[in-house]
């Protein structure tokens, strides 16, 4: 996401890391403690329902577990796109990164649905803690979903007017490693929140 | 510095040194380590500071002194080795003209040494402090329960019924804590709004009090006496002014203590200013306070609801007020100073008959208790501005100005000065 | 300004190398705007990306919030001073307090090391710049922003008012009804992105960027141990934000976190808030351990003793402490088991700091000592940090904590821990790099000045708290009362006198300092190469560095390299004698000067995308239409500083280079 000291470019770093890569490693580490911090929040309140529903009333597990597969087949796909980049087979790079968003899409308008539902059946953001750290935490992964699918976007119509700056092959590598995290955080959210019981 | 004085070429470029020379580092660094010794030593020097934390009263507070006393100590010659060895080092090896000396990387030996020294100290205090932690949670041979319940800026002490001490009926009071002198005292901690923190330190070390959760402490008073304290948990506006007084009474007392607080409630005589002041109190505090056994003209009790008036739901029972010392969460004085200094430094032999006297009219702190009932927010801080109660449902925190005109108030402080 | 063309000497032009690939040039941009291309002005501050700019902006600005810190502390012992004081009321009291500790932590100290960070790592490391320039710049703007924030609440009905450690539920809308919180939680947010963009920028830079031959085990101290604060912000940033979150979205959007009513549980926040908070501790510390770590071997004329064991230890403090956030919560009612745990883990901890004292001291001993005011500034660091050190470890011990947390004693432990500790190592840094960054030498008499006033008045001022504390004064009164004072000449009422007169020393202090900034500025006398006889890469250079920093990167072959490059061994005496001069190694390395040395171009996004988050902050408080203005500002900037060209037009070069350098550029930028 920036400049590079120019004078360093290009020649092998330190830790034969480009900065790109590096920077995002770095970043995904912190996230681990964002959402950790989420799931912790979670954890202690899923069960403090003073007001409105309970967990168990307004889960749908099996609809949740199907927009759980979509988010995981995006990785897959994000993985050709990758593949197809280190390639340079620059249509291939973009119709995998158009799958992967537009699964990344299905996902997160299976949330809105969700969210809808669970409203209309009571739970608010404001109903229960439950409420608040349920929604605070998908929310925040929805969040970071949509992101993903936002850069997945804009490298598709940089990259059809070849402007991607650098190598093209690295960045789609860094935005595949970003969307690999947002996929496991949900994997661990989907176990945490929704299978294990109360 | 000077050529001849330095094998250290390009001095010149560099710039002067003769002017630190005037005030010697060393000199003025072992002064000043002297000087901070000498504060604190002095510091250390009792002034009957009322919360001061190195006169234990108590077998808890005792427990913890015991354990500190040589941690300071051991920590004050750490201190004074490493001041030595600094002051030393820069006398010794100051330039004087020496050559750059070997450029050594260090000596692991040494090194490995001087890190396992503190690291052993460390943990022989370990396991010191591991057992007086566990000492100090004990709490399965509690002889007395009382329930502590914090608020904006006041503590509520609530007695569950326990026949042994002659307690039949909840007793609830505030103010000052009454407690039996060698018996083991539970405190349960509670909260109803922030968090608080309950700290007598001649007793014992401090616990938060949380809303939503209970906390258990033990006091436990060698003696008879006042033993002081303060909310050490920032709390909000008048987090300064929200004072305890824990008091030790000899069992005999304290049964005493408990046989008044339980006794029937008197109405004033008919026709004394103290009757007009039980109908002001009816018509103005009794929404917020209760005062047990207090009848309406009808014959109804009064209960008071301090729950439709204030956000912590709750205000200081006055049943028997003028038993305790102090008021408006024990910022105030029910004494004036003179009575006040004769029962807290009484002789622990007549403490208890002192205290038990309680306020009378003679020894009525009138000022303070005339301004409170003027205007209270005016004299402790409080959220207790009409205009600004939107947030709190229209509810205060704190007591709020009740416009009283100074006929009432004559009439309320000859009403209080009969609750006994 | 883009392109520094260095024509090595006596070396003919080197050819424009061919453009390859297809460039973005500026006629092609599909960004908003160009790359601006300002060299002087303001414009050259506002859109720099250049480190060592950035680094001066960061201090001013720290240096700006530490006077207001300042007067507000000055305001606080005024009220102190006398019982039952009048010069504040309660509720300015307790802001007073809270944005106290909030400006001197998260907009002095902080900022202040990330200032000396972002100046000196990359010229330690011998490296042109950071890894991410921009992010740089963008970081720094956030941090001011967030600053701007966090004090905008004093305009706006009042300031935070729950302490800087905020704990619920006194911080909720019900118990603290002004928006002060609000700004706070918000501010602090934002400042927060600098922090963690900072920690990026810079870990990634250690790793990446370092110059041939510098191992990890030759890297400078300062830099070591900058490195691990980044790696401790890189991990507690995240969980402060999380907590801010909490805070904001119960504040403004009515959510429960912190509802006890509604079942939530208030050690929540403290959990989250000390997670970060512990390690914060050391995320102020270590820098100045590092700044003093570097000043100690210099003006002893020797290494620093047992390099790998302050490495180790430092890095074991950035471990363990991560193990110790509980021993703020001794009196929170954790439990027995809880509080044992912590209370031995915080003793652990001792033993790497301990380790750190006794590394400073064998430094200086069998050294050369030189008293410059830099030196003073370390050595009274290690003299009062033990002080701060040892109270730490009269409070590890939890039940003697229990008496002692949340009073002055606690008070006094951590101004020795941060005053003298932090703060003096950052003034020890001013003295020693000044020359470097401004070519001036801060005057040494005012230096004296300012260094003993300052000594004396931190004594006066924190000193007398252990008393207070140990005789039983809480922290956050707004006022004491003399019924609880004691007897005597030397009660609580001399005490807080004597802390109040120390304060005034104390202002009187950095006054001098202000004095010797501007003494020194108007001076016309230029510092000389290498003023102190320095060991380490940040010297082997002009004073101030050039933009681009080193004409030819050096080779490093040891720990203080400068220092060997200068002195060799005598093998009869083992002492050192001098083999070349500062400037001769200087000229040296111009020798080899790099012929192509392309910096990166200024950029309007950092300070655009920066200047989006206040309205963010201010729609999220007030009107969320305003919010939703500042999230398209932001979004805006996102475009603009993805598709912006890696180079200011090509207008702006030299001629002679103009055509070159745009197959170099192209590899600069990532969207």
């Amino acid at each position: 996401m920036a400049d590079t000291a120019v004078a360093h470019e290009g020649h092998t770093s330190s830790t034969g890391i480009s900065n790109v890569k590096l920077g995002m490693w770095l970043f995904l580490g912190s996230e681990c403690l964002l959402f950790g911090g989420l799931i912790s929040t979670y954890m202690l309140y899923r069960g403090r329902v003073s007001n409105g529903p309970t967990p168990e009333q307004v889960y749908d597990i099996p609809f949740t577990s199907v927009s759980s597969f979509v988010l995981l087949m995006s990785s897959l796909t994000m993985v050709l796109a990758v593949s197809a980049a280190a390639k340079k087979d620059d249509r291939g790079t973009n119709l995998w990164l158009v799958v992967t968003a537009l699964l990344g899409a299905t996902f997160v308008g299976g949330q809105v649905y969700e969210f809808t539902a669970f409203y209309n059946e009571g739970l608010g953001f404001t109903t229960s803690l439950f409420g608040s750290s349920f929604y605070t935490l998908t929310g925040f992964h929805g969040v970071h979903v949509t992101v993903g699918i936002i850069m997945l976007m804009a490298l598709v119509a940089i990259n059809k007017r070849s402007r991607v700056p650098g190598s093209k092959a690295e960045t789609v590598e860094m935005i595949g490693l970003y969307w690999h995290f947002v996929d496991i955080v949900w994997i661990i959210i989907f176990t945490l929140v929704y299978l294990i019981p109360v | 510095m000077n050529h001849r004085r330095s094998t250290e070429p390009h001095v010149t470029r560099r710039f002067s040194l003769s002017r630190m020379r005037r005030t010697p580092l060393s000199r003025a660094m072992v002064r000043a380590t002297t000087a901070v010794g000498a504060v604190v030593g002095l510091g250390s020097c009792a002034t009957n500071a009322a919360q001061d934390t190195w006169q234990p009263k108590g077998p808890n507070a005792k427990m913890i002194d015991d354990l500190q006393q040589p941690i300071f100590a051991v920590a004050g010659i750490i201190g004074i080795i490493v001041f030595a060895a600094v002051s030393y080092a820069i006398w010794r090896f100051k330039d004087r003209g020496q050559p750059i000396p070997e450029q050594t990387h260090g000596k692991p030996a040494l090194e490995i040494t001087l890190t396992v020294i503190p690291a052993l100290i460390l943990a022989v205090v370990g396991v010191f402090t591991f057992r007086v932690i566990f000492d100090l949670a004990k709490t399965d041979d509690t002889e007395l329960v009382i329930n502590v319940t914090g608020q904006q800026w006041w503590w509520e002490y609530d007695y569950p019924a326990q026949n042994e001490w002659g307690i039949t009926q909840p007793i609830i009071t505030s103010g000052q804590l009454v407690m039996p002198v060698g018996t083991k005292v539970l405190l349960r901690e509670t909260s109803r709004d922030v968090i608080h923190s309950y700290w007598i330190p001649a007793l014992n070390g401090k616990r938060d009090a949380v809303p939503g959760r209970i906390h258990t402490l033990r006091l436990e008073a060698d003696e008879p006496g006042i033993y002081a304290g303060q909310c050490t948990e920032f709390c909000g506006l008048s987090h300064a002014n929200m004072r305890m007084e824990a008091v030790a009474l000899s069992k005999e007392d304290f049964a005493t203590w408990v046989a008044n607080q339980q006794a029937a409630y008197q109405s004033p005589a008919e026709g004394t200013l103290a009757k007009e002041g039980e109908s002001v109190f009816l018509n103005q505090c009794v929404r917020c306070h209760q005062v047990d056994g207090l009848k309406r003209p009808d014959g109804s009790l009064a209960i008071a609801a301090p729950d439709e008036n204030v956000w912590s739901g709750a205000a200081p029972n006055l049943t028997n007020l003028m038993t305790r010392n102090t008021f408006a969460g024990a910022m105030f004085d029910l004494l004036r100073d003179a009575c006040r200094d004769d029962v807290w430094n009484a002789e622990s032999a007549e403490f208890g008959a002192k205290y038990l006297a309680g306020v009378d009219e003679a020894c009525l702190n009138v000022n303070d208790l005339r301004a409170w009932l003027r205007n209270a927010p005016e004299v402790k801080p409080m959220y207790a501005n009409p205009a600004l109660l939107a947030d709190t449902n229209g509810k205060y925190r704190g007591m709020p100005n009740l416009g009283l005109s100074e006929s009432d108030i004559d009439k309320l402080v000859a009403y209080l000065l009969t609750l006994k | 300004m883009a392109i520094i063309e260095r024509p090595a000497p006596g070396t003919t032009l080197v050819p424009a190398l061919a453009p390859s690939a297809p460039a973005i040039t500026p006629a092609r941009t599909f960004g908003a705007l160009r790359r601006p291309v300002a060299t002087t002005g303001w414009k050259s501050w506002l859109f720099t990306v250049d480190h060592k700019k950035l680094g001066l902006m960061y201090g001013a600005t720290a240096l700006f919030f530490f006077i207001i810190g300042g007067l507000e502390a000055v305001l606080i012992r005024l009220q102190l001073a006398a019982p039952e004081g009048k010069v504040l009321n309660a509720d300015l009291y307790n802001q007073m307090f809270t944005m106290h500790a909030t400006t001197m932590v998260f907009l002095f100290v902080m900022p202040m090391a990330a200032g000396f960070a972002n100046y000196f790592l990359p010229l330690q490391i011998g490296a042109r710049d950071v890894a991410f320039p921009r992010i740089n710049a963008f970081g720094f703007w956030c941090l001011l922003a967030g600053g701007i924030v966090v004090n905008l609440a004093w305009f706006f009905g009042g300031a935070a008012d729950g302490g800087w450690f905020m704990y619920a539920p006194n911080s909720g809308p019900v118990f603290s009804p002004s928006h002060g919180v609000d700004f706070w939680a918000l501010g602090l947010q934002i400042a927060g992105i600098a922090s963690l963009t900072g920690a990026i920028n810079l870990i990634v830079t250690v790793l990446n960027m370092r110059a041939p031959g510098m191992t990890l085990m030759k890297m400078p101290i300062f830099t070591w141990m900058i490195t691990v604060v980044q790696f401790l912000l890189l991990f507690a940033v995240p969980v402060i934000t999380v907590a801010l979150f909490l805070l904001t979205f119960q504040r403004s959007f009515d959510a429960k976190f912190f509802d006890v009513a509604a079942g939530a549980d208030p050690l929540l926040w403290q959990h989250l808030f000390w997670i970060f908070g512990h390690p914060e501790v050391y995320i102020l510390v270590l820098p100045s351990f590092g700044i003093i770590s570097e000043v100690l071997p210099v003006f002893s004329r020797k290494p620093l003793f047992g390099y790998p064991f302050v490495v180790f230890s430092g890095a074991a403090i950035g471990f363990v402490g991560w193990g110790v956030w509980a021993h703020h919560m001794f009196a929170s009612g954790l439990g027995p088991v809880s509080v044992a745990v912590f209370s031995l883990a915080t003793m652990a901890i001792a033993v790497p700091t301990g380790v750190k004292i006794i590394n400073w001291t064998l430094t200086m001993w069998g050294g050369k000592l030189v008293f410059t005011t830099a030196m003073k500034f370390a050595v009274g660091l290690i003299i009062l940090f033990t002080i701060g050190g040892l109270s730490g470890v009269t409070h590890s011990v939890a039940p003697s904590d229990t008496q002692q947390t949340d009073t002055y004693y606690i008070v006094a432990h951590f101004h020795y821990v941060l005053f003298g500790g932090a703060i003096f190592g950052i003034f020890s840094g001013f003295y020693y790099w000044w020359p470097k960054m401004f070519g001036k030498m801060l005057n040494e008499r005012l230096g004296s000045w300012n260094f003993w006033l300052m000594v004396i008045g931190m004594n006066l001022t924190f000193g007398p708290m252990h008393i207070l504390g140990l005789q039983g004064q809480p922290r956050r009164m707004y006022q004491w009362t003399e019924a609880r004072a004691g007897e005597g000449f030397f009660n609580l009422g001399f005490w807080n006198l004597i802390a109040s007169i120390g304060s005034i020393i104390l202002t009187l202090g950095v006054l001098f300092f202000l004095i010797n900034i501007v003494v020194t500025a108007r001076s016309k006398v230029r510092a000389p190469l290498d003023p102190w006889n320095a060991r380490s890469l940040e010297w082997m250079t002009s004073n101030p560095p050039k933009e681009h920093n080193f004409d030819s990167i050096p080779h490093v072959n040891h720990l203080d390299e400068f220092f060997h490059r200068k002195y060799e061994e005598d093998p009869t005496t083992h002492t050192m004698r001098e083999v070349a001069t500062a400037e001769q190694v200087l000229a040296e390395l111009e020798k080899n000067a790099d012929a192509h040395i392309h910096m990166p171009s200024p950029s309007y996004w950092p300070i655009v995308l920066a200047a989006g988050m206040p309205v963010v902050a201010l729609g999220v408080i007030y009107s969320i239409p305003v919010a939703i203005v500042g999230g398209l500002i932001m979004l805006y900037a996102i475009y603009g500083w993805a598709l912006e060209p890696a180079t200011a037009p090509a207008i702006d070069h030299d001629e002679s280079s103009s055509n070159g350098h745009n197959g170099h550029a192209v590899g600069a930028s990532h969207g």
